[in-house]
């Protein structure tokens, strides 16, 4: 499907269908630049880093490169997962959207049997 | 408590703001799609985690940095998000850096603050000449007064 395959190949800059009405970028940053940086607590991002017995020390930097990379990962899932509502007319993203995505985007295959 | 790493949740208001905010206005999103998001992305940081780490353990380094996470979003199929990462880490270096003169600064200027207090009085008296006209105006009418 293009629009699958358009969600995993293609970069960020390219406009979706909505043209002048298009999502401001992400990565824009229009508002302080502080606010920016990162939306999740880098907190729990480390949390889960120090669940992992085979991690000793992660550093400040790679808490925040993780948690923002986290950040990109929700928003390319959750407009991957769209596509596919959209093809179904419909307005609210389903698990079943979701599912699909994961199926149809071979980055996603590390998702596979983890959310259930 | 977590039992699982799994468990381990990232906070459900900020998924959902990040997912809206990713979408067209006027699209919702279900309750079972957020918490399966939400759920990806803490697998998606557990994996990012592992692999980084394999990274680190080739460089024989015991802490994690970030170009271990770098390389393990290549690894992952996940270039696109190298050049943005790049650029946050940039953002959040000069963040830092701000923040660590910023800190060093107060510090000085507290340092400075109590012997600027003294040298604004007499700063004050040299600087305002009307006030000193004033001043011997009124020591003036003063010596007259005495005499």
């Amino acid at each position: 499907m293009a629009a699958a395959a358009a969600g995993s190949g293609t970069p960020r800059e390219e406009e979706g269908p909505s043209g002048e009405t298009a999502a401001p970028q992400p990565q824009a940053p229009t508002s302080a630049p502080g606010a920016r940086l990162s939306r999740l607590p880098l907190a729990r991002v480390k949390a889960l880093v120090k669940a992992d017995p085979d991690v000793t020390l992660a550093g400040q930097e790679a808490i925040f490169i993780l948690a923002r990379a986290a950040e990109l990962f929700v928003e390319t899932i959750a407009k991957d997962a769209y596509c596919c509502a959209q093809q179904g007319k419909r307005k609210t993203l389903q698990r079943r959207d979701l599912d699909n995505a994961i199926e149809a985007v071979d980055e996603f295959a590390f998702l596979e049997g983890t959310l259930d | 408590m977590a039992e699982r790493p799994e468990d381990l949740n990232l906070p459900n208001a900020v998924i959902t703001r990040i997912i809206k905010e990713a979408l067209p206005d006027g699209v919702n999103i279900s309750k079972e799609a957020r918490s399966a998001i939400s759920r990806a992305a803490s697998v998606f940081v557990l994996y990012a985690t592992s692999c980084a780490n394999n990274f680190a353990m080739k460089g024989k380094r015991k802490t994690l940095n970030a170009s271990d996470v770098l390389s393990a979003m290549e690894e992952m199929e996940f270039q696109r998000f190298v050049t943005p990462l790049k650029e946050a880490l940039e953002a959040y270096r000069r963040e830092q850096k701000g923040k660590k003169e910023a800190s060093e600064q107060k510090k000085k200027d507290k340092d400075k603050k109590t012997d600027a207090e003294e040298q604004d009085k007499s700063r004050d008296e040299d600087n305002d000449e009307d006030e000193e006209r004033l001043e011997e105006e009124e020591q003036n009418e003063e010596e007259e007064v005495d005499n």
